[in-house]
């Protein structure tokens, strides 16, 4: 085989292009090399993650462009795994929180003949956050009338307050509030009127 | 701004502007004399630039976290923004894709063959000169085209590899009202925006050599060969500072035989060819519905009808992709531009929703009634290739190929067009949304909140579909199928789709932001918030017919296969290169480790690591070793069923609950996954899809065994070489492969 085809082929240590390199190599770690930490370790990461768990029963409510104020009720699970980085000093430990919707019932309609049920369906939110003593979660969610399908669905914000223990990572108190999503031309969601259930 | 942030602010001092790009002029003279092979990594590593370990030391003056002398203690130099010039986000129409031509397999010269044509011709004396085989393909019987006669090709397409030019054939498949406007008789040159500079030849390398990306629309029962030429230039160092000209293209995630996925070590050079065969066949054709009598295992004829195959239909697929998969340089490829869309076309997935006979599942496409197309409908059916780019301060191309933690662009673009709009009517859409980046993740949302209906994953329709007002986090190479309902706005309307996950380096995501902060223009990741605009542009002029049913495709049955094996694969930094073949091994920061023993090796495609037993199917454990990072892993060849994250079946998501051929295992995570192992044999990978990780060196080969005449036991690993390709021996056998 050519050995200048090898994806990793190697010219003579002394070609003029190398000895320019080199030059210019020299001159960078003279007069730039400060920092001489490594960007990372090379050790695998065996820090062992903590999970922790919290089941919050959500009671709310807010307003449907048709059918008026739906009232929520259900539990919300709130998952949260925190994980350290041992390979670096400088990146703060995570935690990976899962939301669990799909508990949520809503309900419209005061009459039996007007009453109306909804679903958020197989709902989850997922998200990464930096491990802090308390972190405010706004999430969106979906809802739909549990006789349609989910081409219907509208969203609901919820708002989570999450407390955490800095020390063991542990997921130690949560509330949520439920309020509107708003859909406006400017397309920017933002809630209106929140209510807090726990 | 953050400690570890990868981008400077626009904001930032002059001074530290000219400093980051004084920085990244000095490493630009490294990795271009190391892309171009005047310098190897070892030798950098003499010269005290990289750790041992292959890591580029953070020097002040060379890495974007070396410390800035123009800042507070331990802040990182930092990349320089890319410049933008005169464009503003939001003022080009997004181009669709540019449909690759179908060809009869007549009009090809030479015609395909089954064993590679070894046909001899002069070989450039850049590439050593004398002569070689036309076709790069290695030669015999086992890389021959697996059930070549049972599935012969039925159509062709003859593209190829090269660099940046002007598109003057550009074909979107569909009407111009469709494509925002665009006029596909105007020449498109290769730029992300009018207002941005043409890319240099050597800088852009596309398949065709332009832009928009490439779509190849296929069907069931009708196979494929896709001849690729390799139109690159013959000198390494045309390369633009990064990329290298060999290549080798994977259709991810295509069920077909070894030779034809893009196999990292079966790359071919400059002047030659490799014909690709895409049988397109459902997984278990040699097991289930065998007589081909299931009208929902089928493709659609050009009449409306089906053409009924043999193979389970439960196993068909939708959205894949194709990209250059070779060895060690896999970003740097992609980055540059070679990446495409392959769509699939099926019975049940139609590409035509006024289609009505009790199969097809008439999801939004478009009319057979209007186009005259019975499938493949592209007009409400759109391919996203999402992807964060960077550029120089002549606006060219710019990557780091140093940084092995994964590279970071800091400019958004969709099909290669920086962060356009696209006219939409007020009906449904299906999103076909790739994740093209080298390392970065996102997490879709639309700007209002509003729902999103997510069918399929990784290309796979969902056993049901899901609702979701923000997707889940989408890795690289990763494909989510949405569709979103643009009825609930009013004409003039604009909506958004916005990027949530936020990033501090090619790690992992550091924080998933909410909608509003993501649009609050706080976030220090420049690639945060807005990415694409849909305007709402009219009503539809036909009643909007598509549908999204309750039941998609339910998962495959596999309670009646029993688990032959079960293995363990753990993804570490600080991997141990235990064997040293100049061209099938590569070392750098991150590897893979086997069944828990012993240690976590750098990538070596001469290497088997796993020889599940052809007709069998196993469960595999993917792990990830650390908590400081994520990895997207993708299994080739099968679809796979998820079983459980860390340790949980109910920690599946339910978008998470078909088939999928690609985990972000998340950090410190596991997945527990089961695949079968039939239809066809040869040699696969596994690997890390933060290409930044694959090419550094977290890729494992695995192999199917017993897959009959000719397959040995073990593989030969091929040799590619312009003069011809040769063989030789695994260099390595874990103890645990067979």
């Amino acid at each position: 085989m050519n050995t200048q085809l090898n994806i990793k082929a190697r010219r003579s240590f002394f070609s003029p292009s190398f000895v320019t390199l080199l030059m210019g190599v020299f001159v960078v770690l003279v007069l730039g090399g400060s920092s001489i930490q490594a960007q990372t370790t090379t050790t695998t990461d065996t820090a062992a993650p903590v999970d922790s768990s919290l089941t919050i029963a959500a009671k709310g409510s807010f307003s449907d462009p048709t059918a008026g104020t739906i009232t929520v009720n259900g539990n919300v699970i709130i998952s949260a795994r925190k994980v350290v980085d041992n390979t670096s000093t400088t990146t703060p430990a995570i935690v990976m929180i899962d939301f669990d919707f799909s508990q949520l019932k809503g309900t419209s309609g005061s009459t039996k003949s007007t009453l109306k049920t909804y679903v958020t369906g197989d709902n989850q939110a997922s998200e990464i956050r930096p491990l802090q003593a308390s972190d405010t979660i706004i999430v969106t969610v979906p809802y739909y009338e549990s006789t349609k399908d989910v081409l219907s669905a509208r969203t609901m914000l919820v708002n989570a307050t999450l407390k955490f223990d800095t020390t063991t990572g542990k997921l130690a108190a949560a509330s949520i509030s439920v309020g509107n999503n708003v859909v406006t031309s400017a397309a920017v969601g933002t809630t209106t009127t929140t209510t807090t259930i726990q | 701004m953050s400690d570890r942030n990868f981008f400077l602010s626009p904001k930032a001092s002059k001074a530290r502007l000219r400093e980051a790009e004084q920085a990244r002029k000095e490493r630009w003279d490294i990795l271009k004399a190391q892309s171009q092979g005047q310098v190897s990594r070892r030798d950098l590593i003499k010269m005290g630039l990289f750790t041992s370990a292959g890591l580029m030391l953070p020097i002040s003056g060379l890495s974007p976290f070396g410390r800035s002398a123009f800042a507070s203690s331990n802040i990182p130099t930092g990349l320089p923004p890319s410049p933008l010039f005169t464009a503003t986000p939001f003022s080009q129409a997004m181009p669709r894709f540019d449909i690759f031509p179908r060809i009869p397999v007549s009009a090809l010269t030479p015609a395909p063959t089954a064993q590679a044509n070894t046909t001899q011709q002069p070989v450039d004396p850049a590439l050593g000169g004398g002569t070689g085989p036309i076709e790069g393909r290695p030669p015999g019987p086992i890389w021959a085209h697996q059930q070549f006669n049972l599935l012969p090709p039925a159509i062709a397409v003859d593209a190829s590899v090269e660099g940046a030019k002007v598109n003057t054939t550009y074909n979107p498949g569909v009407p111009s009202l469709q494509n925002s406007g665009i006029n596909p008789a105007t020449p498109i040159p290769p730029r992300f925006h009018p207002n941005l500079p043409d890319q240099n030849v050597d800088k852009f390398w596309t398949y065709n050599g332009s832009i928009p990306p490439k779509l190849m629309q296929v069907r069931y029962g009708e196979p494929v060969l896709f001849r690729l030429h390799n139109r690159l230039s013959v000198f390494q160092n045309q390369n633009g500072g990064f990329g290298i000209h060999t290549i080798s293209t994977h259709e991810h995630n295509g069920h077909h035989g070894a030779e034809n996925d893009g196999f990292t070590g079966a790359y071919f050079f400059p002047n030659q060819f490799y014909d690709y065969h895409y049988p397109i066949v459902l997984a278990g054709r040699n097991s289930i519905n065998t007589t081909a009598t299931d009208a929902r295992a089928s493709g659609p004829t050009d009449a409306g009808g089906l053409m009924k195959i043999p193979g389970d239909w439960h196993e068909t697929m939708s959205t894949h992709w194709f990209h250059d998969h070779m060895f060690s340089f896999t970003a740097q490829n992609v980055y540059k531009g070679i990446a495409g869309m392959f769509n699939i076309y099926s019975g049940l997935d139609r590409g035509a929703e006024d289609i009505i006979d009790g199969v097809n599942l008439r999801l939004p496409s478009g009319r057979a009634s209007v186009s005259g197309k019975s499938w493949g409908n592209l007009d409400y059916d759109v391919n996203l290739m999402i992807a964060d780019k960077a550029w120089d301060a002549n606006g060219q191309l710019a990557m780091d190929i140093f940084e092995f933690d994964g590279f970071l662009g800091d400019v958004m673009t969709v099909n290669l067009a920086y962060k356009p709009y696209m006219e939409v009517e007020r009906r449904k859409y299906r999103f076909r949304i790739l994740n093209a980046s080298v390392s970065r993740f996102f997490k879709i949302a639309l700007s209002d909140g509003s729902p999103m209906i997510q069918i399929a994953n990784d290309g796979n329709l969902l056993p049901n579909p899901v609702v979701l007002t923000q997707l889940d986090d989408q890795g690289i190479a990763e494909r989510y199928d949405i569709v979103i309902d643009f009825s609930r706005y009013s004409v003039g309307q604009t909506v958004w789709m916005v990027n949530l996950a936020e990033h501090q380096d090619g790690r992992r995501v550091s924080k998933d932001l909410s909608i509003s902060e993501a649009l609050s223009g706080n976030s220090d990741d420049p690639c945060i918030g807005k990415f694409l605009e849909f305007r709402i542009a009219r009503d539809p002029a036909q009643p909007d017919i598509s549908q999204v049913p309750s039941t998609l495709i339910p998962n495959p049955d596999l309670s009646n296969i029993p688990v032959a094996r079960e293995r363990v694969f753990e993804f570490n930094s600080g991997a141990n290169q235990t064997t040293n073949d100049p061209i099938t091994s590569f070392f750098g920061p991150w590897g893979i480790k086997t069944d828990n023993q012993g240690g976590t090796l750098a990538a070596d495609f001469g290497r088997i690591s796993a020889a599940p037993k052809f007709g069998t199917r196993e469960v595999w454990t993917l792990r990830n070793g650390g908590g400081g990072w994520d990895h997207p892993i993708h299994i080739h060849f099968e679809e796979c069923q998820t079983l459980s994250r860390d340790g949980s079946a109910s920690k599946v998501p339910a978008w998470e609950r078909g088939r999928k051929d690609v985990w972000r295992l998340k950090p410190s995570g596991e997945v527990k996954i089961t695949l079968q192992f039939r239809d066809f044999g040869g040699m696969f990978m596994e690997h890390c899809h933060n290409t930044m990780h694959e090419d550094n060196a977290m890729l494992l080969r695995w192999e199917i065994n017993g897959a009959g005449t000719p397959f040995l036991n073990p593989l030969p690993t091929p040799i590619p070489s312009p003069q011809g390709v040769t063989f030789m021996a695994p260099d390595d056998i874990l103890p645990t492969a067979f």
